[in-house]
């Protein structure tokens, strides 16, 4: 039993969805299930019919009874279908006969009225457990599902019986209305005392026929909810999916280690030198078909279309010259050549050179005439006053980290301001003095503060300027900003006084702004 | 004809059987629907059977006092109650009678919205297809052999008995100190570790320590102190509680 070969999903569910596995899985193999139910089954009603014709009722009840060594089929097959195996319906039935041996009596006797019936089954079936070993087990099944085990057979006994009745009022539907037919309740009754033995059968004979519909999904429950409790009792799931992490997890380690190897640098030439294995070396040469002849074949098919594609084109081109003036030298008649001495004679070399300045004139104009003509559409390409560029002119940030730092909201005595506050309100008193400092810097010392500046690169620019005193009371004042207004945590008292002083050391002693 | 096609080498296996039906949203959230089977809704409708048998015993009982006004009055008890009972309930409770209200089910659209009066009237209007020729014999029929397990009426009004989600409760984890996995885990994977902590009380000490011996080589644990090395990933894994 592999657990990772299984075709249902192996999850533990509450017990009703167990049973809805089950019906899941009698619809997968609803066909093979219901063919060997049928095949089995009804030749043995049939039999059971002509032997004891008499009695119609003790052949229902017979055949009810040996319901369990029928069940053993179903239950063969679906664990088979669990895990991809699913048996021929020829197989099927030739492993009914062995099926049966393993407590049969049992099945049919005293274990015959258990509600838990099909709960219990693959315990005998598929464990093969007997004994003191079959009980202990059956015990810890039912510690959790044996409600729902019997209530899957109460359910499955209604159903029989409303399946049973449904068929006869579908069979009393279809019988057509020309037969007369004098029912009701009487003759009904009478019917079981007189001679109407076969309708007995006929009516019986339904609930073979109900059984083929019902009984694979009956054992298919009882099957899923064993799955069910066994997946619970032994986490299958989670074995599944540790063994599935496992392989995943050593699964790298082999190929790290192939890895390694192909890197190694010191492999032996010696190996590769030996190696006749190569692509290209004839191999299979006592065959019919060799690796010559099979390279052979795979190159004139590959010669061929559709992966080669040769085409002839034909056009016209200039023929080979130089041997067509050879020959035209030769025939050149005496008059031509007459000819050519009197135009290369001197007197033309006027009219020439007219003509050439002629030409190029034209040439010349042509392109002047082509310019004014398109003189327009040239001033919008070609924009010879560049536009003057506008002078960037950064406007003063209002505000840096919410703070305002424009010269007109600070209080005149910056240091003053700071000792009120700082006793009630360190926060305040802190951040009034960043904020002078910040418009001081900005305004004073025209180091261009952009609103997205952090703390951080505001000193780096003040430590641009080498002023170390500005510098160290900035660090200074930066630190605890930082401390009360991210940290919340409270300067030193004594700063107070060492900052003021800062200020007004840095920026005078009125300190004004 | 019964034998099934062998399969092509790399032919994709078939999706392995599960009881979930997944909707998925608009906005590509997958939904997963549990429908429930004949079984749970057979209770269920007996539930409900047995709760309207004792109104209406009740109240003709009641009613068998006023002669032939409450012979009338009985008239319209008994269609109030055999066609309006299961409508009235589905919608204005939630998709939940009674008796679904018990078994832990409820009613809805196939795509999972609650149900409305179109589909509960198609639904249980179409009852009485199902109850044909005598007690239900085609809606079981249909029921057991549908997908959905849906019967005839959920076909028609397209709707979808399903599970209800209970509450979870909140599981009790073996004590151990939290540490760090040495190799990263899917979702799926630190699932099972969190469920082989959650569920080690219902397992045998056997059988816990021959799930974690599985995974005893990958974590460079002795075999022994697996276990305890599973349940501090979960632990971890869970976070501080």
């Amino acid at each position: 039993m592999r657990l990772s070969d299984a075709t249902v999903v192996i999850r533990p569910r509450t017990t009703w969805e167990a049973m809805d596995l089950g019906v899941l899985m009698s619809q997968q193999h609803r066909r093979l299930l219901m063919t060997s139910w049928a095949i089995i089954t009804l030749p043995a009603y049939l039999l059971l019919t002509l032997l004891l014709w008499d009695s119609p009722s003790l052949v229902v009840m017979l055949f009810w009874w040996l319901k369990p060594a029928f069940d053993r089929l179903p239950l063969y097959i679906l664990s088979k279908a669990l895990f991809g195996e699913t048996p021929t319906l020829r197989q099927a039935l030739r492993q009914w006969p062995a099926l049966l041996k393993p407590q049969l009596l049992a099945s049919l006797t005293w274990r015959r009225l258990s509600l838990s019936r099909s709960f219990l089954m693959p315990v005998v079936q598929l464990e093969g457990l007997a004994g003191e070993a079959r009980q202990q087990r059956i015990r810890v099944l039912l510690q959790r599902n044996r409600g729902a085990s019997q209530w899957l057979t109460i359910i499955g006994m209604h159903l029989e019986t409303a399946l049973w009745f449904g068929l006869m009022a579908l069979f009393y539907l279809f019988v057509p209305q020309q037969v007369e037919l004098q029912w009701d309740w009487e003759t009904l009754v009478s019917a079981a005392e007189h001679d109407w033995l076969w309708f007995e059968h006929l009516v019986n004979f339904l609930y073979p026929l109900l059984l083929i519909l019902w009984e694979p999904v009956y054992v298919a429950c009882g099957f899923s909810l064993y799955l069910n409790r066994r997946t619970i009792l032994e986490a299958w799931d989670i074995e599944l999916v540790f063994r599935r992490l496992r392989q995943r997890l050593s699964g790298v380690a082999p190929v790290l280690l192939l890895l390694a190897l192909v890197m190694l640098p010191l492999a032996p030439p010696a190996f590769a030198a030996e190696d006749n294995n190569a692509p290209d070396s004839p191999r299979l040469l006592n065959q019919p078909l060799t690796s010559e002849a099979a390279r052979d074949g795979i190159e004139a098919i590959l010669d061929a279309p559709p992966f080669k594609n040769p085409e002839t084109v034909t056009r016209y081109r200039f023929g080979e010259e130089t041997a067509e003036s050879a020959d035209e030298t030769e025939a050149k008649p005496n008059w031509l050549k007459a000819l050519f001495k009197w135009l290369g004679s001197q007197r033309f070399d006027i009219a020439a050179a007219l003509i050439q300045i002629a030409l190029w004139a034209c040439l010349i104009g042509a392109i002047v005439w082509l310019a004014w003509h398109y003189r327009e559409r040239l001033k919008a390409l070609v924009n010879r006053r560049p536009t003057p560029r506008l002078p960037i002119e950064r406007a003063a940030p209002a505000r840096m980290f919410g703070l305002d730092i424009r010269e007109e909201s600070l209080p005149t005595d910056i240091a003053a301001s700071v000792e009120q506050l700082w006793a009630t309100q360190p926060r305040e008193a802190l951040g009034l003095l960043y904020r002078a400092l910040l418009s001081r810097l900005y305004h004073d010392f025209k180091i261009p503060l952009k609103p997205s500046d952090t703390e951080g690169q505001v000193l780096q620019r003040v430590e641009q300027l080498k002023q170390d005193n500005l510098l160290g009371f900035s660090k200074v004042l930066t630190l605890h900003w930082q401390n009360i207004a991210y940290g919340h945590r409270p300067p030193p008292t004594h700063l107070q006084q060492e900052l003021c002083d800062g200020w007004r050391g840095l920026f005078g002693p009125g300190a004004s702004r | 004809m019964l034998e099934t096609p062998a399969l092509q080498r790399n032919a994709t296996l078939p999706a392995p059987l599960d009881t979930r039906y997944q909707v998925e949203t608009p906005e590509g959230i997958d939904l997963p629907l549990r429908p429930a089977g004949l079984m749970p809704r057979a209770i269920a409708f007996t539930i409900d059977l047995g709760i309207r048998g004792l109104v209406l015993g009740f109240f003709f009982l009641v009613l068998a006092f006023f002669g032939e006004l409450g012979l009338g009055l009985g008239s319209i008890l008994l269609f109030v109650v055999s066609w309006w009972y299961m409508v009235l309930f589905e919608v204005l409770n939630q998709g939940r009678s009674p008796g679904k209200q018990i078994m832990g089910l409820r009613v809805v659209q196939d795509d999972g919205r609650p149900i409305g009066w179109s589909a509960s009237l198609i639904r249980n209007l179409l009852r009485f297809v199902d109850m044909l020729p005598f007690g239900y014999t085609f809606g079981a029929i249909c029921c057991l052999q549908h997908p959905a397990f849906k019967r005839l009426g959920d076909l028609a009004a397209g709707t979808l008995v399903v599970y209800r989600e209970q509450p979870v409760k909140r599981p009790a984890l073996p004590m151990a100190s939290p540490t760090r996995t040495p190799f990263t885990l899917t979702l799926q994977e630190q699932r099972a570790v969190l469920g082989f902590a959650e569920r080690q009380a219902e397992l045998s000490q056997a059988r816990v320590d021959e799930l974690a011996a599985i995974l005893a080589v990958p974590l460079n644990v002795q075999v022994p102190n697996a276990t305890a090395e599973l349940n501090g990933i979960a632990r971890g894994l869970l976070g501080p509680t």
